[in-house]
């Protein structure tokens, strides 16, 4: 098996031909690309489930796909490659078809084939790296692809460390990659909440938005309150808080910020949850002070697939809507996040924010 | 520009649901209606899903029937179920805790006075901050007593917050009608409070054609008649009259499909770039391209427009009635359920290019279209291909098979020069995999938000029905020229049709 792009190329045509219809007349395929998705898997497991999210994303997004993982045997040539065709839905007639190529490469090789990656890519389609692990620091295949992707998509709920991998992200990612966009599917995780929490202060009773002064947010007791600290981060940049107190090294249970009409506690409180990985966040309350109490909630409902958001102005009730909130996986998450190209200011700011918060990182 | 309508809220931005419309209360008549539980209820369903649905929303249904809130919201639970099997109680509860049923005569004061102090309650009581819908989902004839009643209660005021009207087609009988049923409407409500619905604005890929041609610089400098030969617009449907053979008895194809659908798509194709991509811009664009469509003359009628009448025939190898053997339909009806126009355009763009307009019943397939044929190359250099050249041809397919082809000319492997044509793709089925809004879901939102750009305004409705006037009295007034059924159920309709296009290399597509 020789390893080169038109070799691989090859194959993928001789796989489509045997994959043609036999007969005229019968639904035909149709190899369709949208993207470039290279995804780099820095072990055998985590190559595995990689690959699985990889062809269920196929189902939302027809693109090449392009894996790399590292061999499990070290008696195995350099680079291997595999392809393999998926036609996972339907469009009238057709079968929209791409394709997912994997390289698996031993691992003094494995840093190297960034070059081999470029001559696989679909030209003049958007190029999207996913480093579905801990963020690298030294790896050189993530340094060359990331200078040549559109995007990065990194899962800071996958960090080993995760306040110090977000300081050295808000930190260092525009210098080193200017021309690159970063994205965090813990990030695109948090986009439902948002959409409820803002819910809340479309009616009337907006004007309480101003008058906040606790937030608490409770997330499931043994996981990490990351989420929990962005949602706050995104409260404070848009509503224009202020972290006034000393950096964190850690994210801690109480953050203060100086509002524009007073002082803003923020809580993240662990609570006891069925399932602490579905429940990273369980519930949210945001409270005002003073003459007008008012209390905006979206807590999981008793039925974990539905949510409830309410609206609690003076001692009544003035809002409440319950929406479904299935759990979102992997495959799912990046094809939210990939269905737009640009860059998501609000995460950008975020970013910077966290970069202002948290202890300057060691680089 | 800022639209009256749209919530101003910090928390917004960057979100997916950017656009959310204020808090407000949607009273539907005809409520019991077929629209309201098969397309009006999902669509508002889906905009509760994707979170655009206001913070407070009510939705009040009136019809004559006299069933209770709890019948009522019962029986939209149930058609909505149909629909999205996922709708649990909880989920429904919470979606329609605001829906509620008033029964009443269209014309009977009193009701209007308890809808007056139902919706004052709403404000009240949910926040709807006297921003008030009113979707006329009846039968025409009751339009006028709707909207002067409404008048009458005082429900077409604003000012503490926003009055609006949704009138769903046919829009007027006639021109003559459609001009008293403006005056009508204009006498309760003011012009940017009339929400004239033609759904196929709503459509995703209609909405598309303003994308491809003013978001694209490829385009614009073919798109005119130094190189376009002729221009197709097809609306094919394989549905027989159905259930609505009383309705359609008294309109035929002319009114059901070109003075509103047709004509619409017609604009979208041929006007100008708009000085901006607001509502009056665009519609002042459109309103110039049907008040230039060339007038037809009674004697010339033939010429330019084609008329049928399905008779028996075979659908998927299936027999089917004419349409003089349809339930509720007159044996001697003269009604045309097909219809071919060439219009000729006089602009400065377009002078000289066809349009060819058909909509039909019973052709052997659904399907909507735009198809733009280009002129062939002045000097033909490759005189040896396969099967001829074939002129460039782009096809915009609005449904089904959502997107574009661009056909062209490549030359064939080998060692000689033979061209041979094909076909350049685009699916938006196979580009996005998830689903277009509804046409339905994309129109409530604009209305709520006050965003009239897919609505027609008053001067388009009157515009389009002055332009289509003489064909209308001529084919009602004489018999056709060719007795009807002149074409089979199941075929692509009368062959007489074929004389309109004047040109050998011109010729009806095949769908």
């Amino acid at each position: 098996m020789t390893l080169s792009a038109q070799a691989i190329e090859h194959d993928l045509t001789e796989l489509w031909k045997e994959t043609k219809p036999a007969k005229e007349g019968e639904p035909g395929l149709q190899r369709v690309y949208t993207t470039n998705l290279v995804a780099y898997a820095e072990d055998h497991d985590t190559g595995y489930r990689v690959e699985r999210v990889l062809m269920d994303l196929t189902q939302f997004q027809p693109g090449r796909y392009i894996l790399i993982r590292p061999a499990l045997d070290t008696g195995e040539a350099p680079v291997r490659y595999y392809v393999s065709g998926h036609c996972p839905f339907w469009a009238e007639q057709h079968r929209v078809c791409c394709d997912i190529i994997k390289l698996v490469a031993q691992t003094d090789s494995i840093e190297n084939l960034y070059g081999f990656t470029f001559s696989l890519l679909v030209p003049d389609l958007p190029v999207e790296l996913w480093w579905p692990g801990d963020l690298p620091l030294k790896n050189k295949f993530f340094a060359k692809m990331a200078e040549a992707s559109n995007r990065v998509w990194v899962d800071s709920s996958k960090f080993k460390n995760p306040e110090q991998s977000i300081a050295r992200l808000a930190f260092l990612w525009k210098q080193r990659f200017p021309k690159t966009l970063l994205a965090d599917m813990n990030w695109v995780r948090v986009q439902r909440w948002r959409a409820l929490i803002a819910e809340l202060f479309d009616g009337p009773w907006s004007k309480y938005l101003a008058q906040i002064r606790q937030v608490t947010l409770e997330y499931g007791e043994g996981s990490h309150p990351l989420r929990g600290f962005l949602l706050a981060l995104w409260m404070a940049d848009r509503m224009g808080w202020k972290y006034k107190g000393s950096p964190l090294a850690s994210v801690p249970e109480k953050i203060d910020f100086d509002g524009p009409s007073g002082p803003v506690e923020v809580q993240l409180k662990a609570v006891p949850v069925q399932d602490a990985k579905r429940d990273r966040i369980f519930a949210i309350g945001l409270m005002t002070r003073g003459e007008h109490p008012a209390l905006f909630s979206v807590v999981r409902d008793a039925d974990p697939h539905v949510v409830v958001a309410r609206a609690e102005v003076e001692g009544g009730e003035c809002f409440s809507r319950a929406v479904t909130f299935e759990h979102l996986h992997s495959n799912q998450v990046l094809a939210e996040g990939l269905k737009n190209l640009g860059a998501d200011e609000v995460w950008e700011r975020v970013l910077k924010l966290a970069g202002e918060v948290l202890e300057k990182p060691i680089l | 520009m800022a639209l009256a309508g749209v919530i101003s809220n910090p928390l917004r931005e960057g979100l997916s649901a950017d656009r959310v419309p204020v808090p407000c209360s949607l009273v539907i008549y005809g409520a019991s209606g077929d629209l309201t539980a098969r397309k009006l209820v999902p669509a508002l369903y889906n905009l509760y899903k994707k979170h655009l649905l206001p913070a407070s929303f009510s939705l009040i249904g009136i019809s004559r029937s006299k069933i209770s809130d709890d019948e009522f919201k019962q029986k939209l639970k149930e058609m909505l179920k149909k629909a999205e099997p996922e709708l649990t109680d909880a989920l429904w509860d919470s979606f329609s805790q605001n829906f509620h049923y008033l029964a009443g005569g269209y014309d009977e004061p009193v009701a209007y006075r308890n809808l007056s102090n139902l919706l004052d309650q709403m404000d009240k009581d949910n926040g709807t901050s006297g921003n008030r819908v009113f979707y006329l989902s009846t039968p025409p004839n009751v339009f006028e007593p709707i909207i002067s009643n409404l008048g009458a209660a005082g429900l077409n005021k604003e000012g503490k917050g926003y009055s609006r009207v949704v009138i769903e087609k046919p829009f007027g009988h006639d021109l003559d009608s459609a001009k008293e049923l403006n005056r009508k409407v204009q006498e309760v409500f003011k012009e940017h409070q009339i929400y004239r619905i033609d759904h196929y604005l709503g459509k995703e890929t209609v909405q598309n054609l303003l994308v491809m041609r003013f978001a694209n610089s490829i385009f614009e400098p073919i798109w005119n008649r130094e190189n376009v030969d002729h221009v197709q617009i097809t609306a094919a449907e394989e549905l027989g009259v159905g259930s609505r053979a009383g309705y359609y008895e008294s309109s035929g194809v002319l009114r059901d499909m070109f003075q509103n659908h047709l004509f619409q798509v017609m604009c979208m194709v041929a006007m100008e770039p708009p000085v901006a991509f607001d509502a009056n811009a665009i519609r002042d664009e459109k309103l110039k391209i049907l008040q230039s469509i060339r007038p037809f003359h009674p004697e010339s009628i033939a010429q330019f427009a084609v008329r049928g009448q399905y008779g028996p025939g075979y659908l998927a190898g299936q027999k089917v009635p004419g349409y003089r053997e349809e339930k509720e339909v007159n044996p001697q009806s003269i009604t045309p359920t097909y219809a071919a126009l060439k219009v000729f355009l006089d602009t400065w763009r377009w002078h000289g290019v066809p349009f060819f307009l058909r909509s039909a019943k019973r052709l052997p397939k659904r399907s909507t279209e735009v198809a733009i044929q280009f002129k062939e190359p002045p000097n033909l250099l490759f005189k040896k291909n396969i099967g001829g050249l074939s002129p460039n041809l782009l096809v915009i397919r609005i449904q089904p098979d959502e997107g574009m082809t661009l056909r062209f000319e490549t030359k064939v492997p080998g060692m000689t020069t033979e061209a041979r044509t094909v076909n350049m793709d685009f699916r938006y089925g196979t580009s996005f995999a998830e689903d277009a809004p509804e046409a339905y879901e994309r129109l409530l939102l604009d209305c709520m938000l006050g965003d009239a750009t897919l609505f027609i305004r008053g001067d388009e409705a009157e515009a389009a029905w002055q332009a289509l006037m003489p064909v209308l009295t001529h084919w009602e007034t004489t018999q056709p020229e060719q007795s009807f059924p002149n074409y089979e159920a199941g075929t692509w309709g009368p062959v007489e049709a074929d004389k309109l296009l004047e040109k050998p290399w011109r010729k009806w597509r095949r769908l």
